[in-house]
């Protein structure tokens, strides 16, 4: 795959372990632009969208926030969320402005008891630049259990 | 036709391997080659620096044994190390400007990692910076104190003491460890008593997948060497008699201790009420160690505070959030001063509560998890 100065640059970020330990790509071999297609078809098969899926994790870390670290049940009974701060912040690795706040969000489908991590910076590469990290990253979302954990309870009220 | 387009990748390839070779060239010139000759670094208009050209402004400043604060080790991914560069700095570079907004640019505030001292130079730091140095040291005591939360104890070797004011904090190196690649530097409250100026505590707590915590839970052993920077920081006790209310959760418990030592070691007995606040009584700590500073200072109190006890711990204190007990204490918090160390939605909750109680914002002090 061609791929621009630019493009490069910004694979080597993301390889490397500057801004987070492990680095964005995980053991993900492919180039980032095909991580971001993939990811972005698989999500078309599930019926959402990059920024469907971000404004959803946006609002249960905002829902979670002030329960300072607590548990708050997003859907009664179903989904519980929970969001905490650590010291330091994590930067976007694409080159514009964008240093984001350590928050961690965690969501558990309570019936399964999956859970689904992220950080603020999650929510800003997903809505911004699609990029839901490669797979292996520590903090790689992935879309089926993006469908499953956040979205599965909707799915049910829609229906 | 297909010959034509053989060419036409030929000649491309061509093109390319010579602009890389060019970069390569420029690349070597720059780092083996150019002489940029002695330069001077004007500080603040008053202190005068005579270096080599050629490296960063963050490195030659910490060659002179100026340390401005910077977490990635000059790398330009942190953002931290911004200085104001009055004069000689040339253009913002496009790898600058991520971290800086239109008004520090304005400003003339630069990433000193990103700025090469070429010529001559003059910047404006706080008189504070000064005062910073780098201290080698061994860690002395690994303890823990939560399932996420240790003290870390060092000797210091070289210099073999500190000067530092309760509430400030130091810049730990984090070396190159495992899939961990390059040295990065994290900032932690310093949690010990100033007077005892040969060791240094450090309260960490573990950042999942976190670059520093990570070597420091999983990777650093008694015995091993440390290098660490600092004092930093303008998080400190007033020198009022006001009474004063401390809430703090996690990791923020660690200048509150440094600064109850500092009043013990002073005689300082003002009316104070702590509040340490955690999710479960598992993230409760220091216990005996609060316990001997309410000995000891006679108006301290300190009261622990569980958002929500697990299904098999027991506790009869405060529950609910730390901010919750803080109303549920006070009817009034008129004429108090508020110190806080914590997570930024904790903060920003108590400043809420405090302001809603009368305290007025220029008399609330934080430490920000940021």
């Amino acid at each position: 795959m061609k791929q621009s100065p630019q493009e490069k640059k910004l694979e080597e970020i993301l390889r490397s372990t500057k801004l987070v330990a492990g680095g964005f790509m995980g053991t993900d071999t492919r180039h980032p632009a095909e991580v971001v297609d993939d990811d972005c078809s698989r999500l078309e098969k599930l019926g959402l969208t990059a920024a469907r899926v971000a404004a959803r994790m946006r609002e249960l870390t905002e829902l979670a926030i002030p329960r300072l670290g607590g548990w708050i049940e997003a859907e009664p009974g179903k989904l519980r969320v929970k969001s905490e701060d650590f010291k330091g912040s994590l930067v976007c690795p694409w080159p514009h402005q964008g240093a984001y706040g350590k928050r961690i969000t965690i969501a558990e489908r309570m019936d399964i008891g999956k859970q689904l991590v992220w950080t603020d910076l999650n929510i800003h590469m997903i809505e911004t630049h699609g990029f839901f990290e490669g797979k292996g990253a520590f903090f790689r979302v992935e879309p089926a259990e993006v469908a499953q954990i956040l979205f599965e309870g909707l799915k049910t009220a829609q229906m | 036709m297909f010959q034509a387009i053989l060419e036409f990748a030929f000649i491309i390839l061509i093109i390319s391997s010579i602009g890389a070779a060019l970069a390569a060239i420029l690349v070597f010139c720059e780092k083996y080659v150019v002489n940029y000759g002695p330069c001077k670094i004007i500080v603040n208009d008053e202190k005068e620096l005579n270096v080599q050209g050629g490296e960063s402004l963050l490195t030659v400043l910490r060659e002179e044994k100026i340390f401005i604060p910077s977490a990635c080790g000059g790398r330009g991914t942190c953002g931290v190390c911004k200085v104001k560069v009055i004069d000689g700095a040339g253009p913002v570079l496009a790898t600058e400007t991520p971290f800086l907004t239109k008004k520090e640019q304005a400003d003339n505030i630069r990433l000193s990692c990103q700025v090469k001292v070429r010529n001559n130079i003059a910047i404006e730091i706080p008189d504070e910076l000064f005062n910073v140095k780098e201290f080698h040291a061994v860690c002395a005591e690994i303890k823990d104190l939560t399932y996420d939360m240790k003290r870390f104890r060092f000797d210091l070797k070289d210099p073999p003491v500190i000067k530092f004011t309760a509430g400030q904090y130091l810049q730990l190196l984090c070396p190159q460890y495992q899939d961990n690649s390059e040295e990065v530097y994290r900032a932690y409250s310093i949690a010990s008593d100033p007077s005892a100026d040969n060791i240094v505590d450090l309260i960490i707590r573990r950042v999942p997948n976190g670059i520093c915590t990570t070597w420091c839970f999983d990777f650093l052993k008694e015995g091993d060497p440390v290098r660490m920077n600092g004092p930093y920081g303008d998080f400190h006790l007033s020198d009022t008699d006001a009474p004063m209310v401390f809430v703090a959760g996690g990791s923020g418990m660690a200048p509150f201790v440094s600064i109850l030592h500092h009043m013990q070691n002073n005689h300082i007995n003002r009316q104070i009420k702590y509040f340490f606040g955690g999710n479960a009584v598992k993230d409760l700590c220091m216990a005996d160690e609060m316990e001997a500073f309410e000995d000891a200072l006679e108006g301290f109190d300190f009261t622990p505070v569980v958002a929500s006890p697990e299904d098999d711990e027991s506790w009869d204190g405060e529950t609910g959030l730390v901010t919750e007990a803080v109303q549920r204490q006070f009817d009034s918090l008129d004429g108090y001063e508020g110190y806080l160390c914590g997570s930024p939605g904790m903060i920003d909750a108590a400043i809420k509560v405090f302001v809603a109680l009368g305290m007025p914002e220029d008399k609330i002090y934080f430490d920000k998890f940021a």
